[in-house]
């Protein structure tokens, strides 16, 4: 009971910090991007573009991470 | 020649990869209904609708159990397969025994705890236990679980969602509208699209599920964009994947070829992963606030749960409608992901140095002129 008690509370910790790293690294995204879009605005649809795909792509070392954790929940 | 080789080839990946989808095997607990515990809501309403089963789900009205296949082998070594109209008829008729549900489910072989008494069978699937256990056979064992999940039905209902709609318009477009060259990624990345998008929205029917939320359907795709990435890769591509970089140095190369490899294999991982993982969290959100009711009414009293009924409600329409967003995303990210990995596979690298910085250093030059004329204009 001990073990699937600290995996529980393992997998909390782990998704609160693979959220708050996300959250960084979409910030900066987001802040850089709005940026690029607001000084250069006729290209602002390629830049959503891009937001995009590096949205992605930063999102899915999060879920990454989301995933170790519900393989804890689920195992334990 | 070449190319129906390879669209053969694509098509035995995509049979292997269906069965595959088959084999996932639910990891679910009993059903329990009526009952309100903490462990019912998390194990039967939240995990329950989230993952494969071998029945849909039609709530009020009927739930209908799916056709189990298996290729077992017997005692005495012989392969068979058995083919049963649903799970309770597998286990009336066949060799079969459910495997009791204990509380952590994974992990031991409980031949001991097999149920194979008619009685206790009976029970059982009058419960709607059977459909939350797993079967094992009481002689010989499973060699592979080919029976046909809910996500295998929504998977063909969504490819024929998508047939039907372009095939009509393939018609159309033969007669005649606009037509442009068509490139030789573009039928494949425009049939992972259209096919992610429908499986996505299937997500958002009642009495469905998104196909795409189980990792094998997903896994899939994946592997069917790393080896068009395989079959279409330049010479380029692969001497780099296998001797480093041309410039660098051998001890670089040591260390470099490796990472090169891992790195080819994990995009094509996190690709999978990505979109499994989206649409699962999709449901697991809302699963969870909707089990939030309950955990409310479980802890609280039912003045609490009466409370968080209207919050839970106003959350939940936020994510589905989140959602509905996301499974747009979801299907351009992959597809516009899947685009540039075949291309940076298939792309043909010029490693001449000494051209491209002579090109670069006149293109500084024009430059440069252009930027004097700004500054000092020509008098008229």
């Amino acid at each position: 009971m001990e073990a699937a008690a600290l995996a529980y509370l393992a997998a909390g910790l782990g998704a609160g910090i693979a959220a708050v790293g996300a959250g960084i690294g979409i910030g900066w995204l987001a802040s850089s991007s709005m940026d690029g879009a607001a000084r250069q605005p006729e290209a602002a649809g390629d830049i959503r573009g891009l937001m995009i795909v590096s949205a992605a792509l930063i999102e899915g070392v999060a879920l990454f991470a989301l995933i170790i954790c519900l393989l804890l929940v689920f195992t334990a | 020649m070449i190319a129906r080789l390879r669209s053969i080839a694509v098509l035995g990946l995509l049979a292997l990869g269906l069965t595959l989808a088959v084999s996932t095997s639910p990891a679910q607990a009993a059903a329990e209904e009526g009952e309100v515990t903490l462990e019912g809501i998390v194990n039967n309403s939240i995990l329950g609708h989230a993952t494969d089963g071998y029945y849909l789900n039609l709530k009020p009205f009927a739930q209908v159990e799916l056709p189990r296949i298996m290729l077992a082998r017997t005692e005495e070594g012989a392969l068979t397969v058995e083919a049963y109209g649903s799970t309770a008829g597998l286990l009336r008729n066949g060799p079969y025994g459910l495997q009791a549900h204990d509380g952590n489910g994974s992990g031991d072989h409980g031949q001991a705890a097999l149920k194979t008494e008619t009685a206790e069978l009976n029970e059982a699937i009058g419960t709607g236990e059977h459909l939350h256990s797993s079967v094992a056979r009481t002689s010989g064992h499973v060699v592979t679980d080919f029976s046909i999940s809910r996500h295998l039905v929504l998977s063909i209902l969504a490819f024929l969602i998508v047939t039907v709609i372009f095939v009509t318009l393939a018609q159309r477009y033969e007669r005649g509208v606009g037509r442009t060259e068509a490139r030789t990624f573009l039928p494949y990345l425009l049939s992972s699209f259209f096919f992610i998008l429908v499986a996505n929205i299937l997500g958002l029917v009642p009495f469905a599920g998104a196909p795409t939320s189980n990792l094998a359907v997903t896994a899939v795709l994946a592997v069917m964009t790393f080896v068009i990435g395989l079959l279409y890769g330049s010479k380029d591509h692969y001497m780099e994947l296998l001797t480093g970089p041309p410039d660098a140095p051998i001890l670089a190369r040591i260390i470099l070829v490796p990472i090169e490899i891992i790195g080819l294999v994990m995009r094509h991982l996190a690709l999978a992963i990505r979109l499994f993982a989206n649409m699962l969290g999709g449901s697991l959100i809302i699963f969870s606030l909707l089990g939030l009711i309950f955990i409310m009414n479980v802890i609280f009293g039912e003045a609490a749960a009466w409370g968080s009924t209207i919050i839970s409600i106003g959350f939940t329409v936020f994510i589905l409608l989140v959602k509905l967003l996301v499974a747009f995303i979801q299907a351009y990210v992959f597809t516009i992901l899947s685009a540039l990995f075949i291309g940076m596979s298939a792309e043909e690298h010029h490693y001449d140095e000494d051209a491209d910085t002579s090109a670069s250093e006149g293109d500084l030059e024009s430059r440069l002129d252009a930027v004097e004329d700004a500054i000092e204009p020509t008098p008229a």
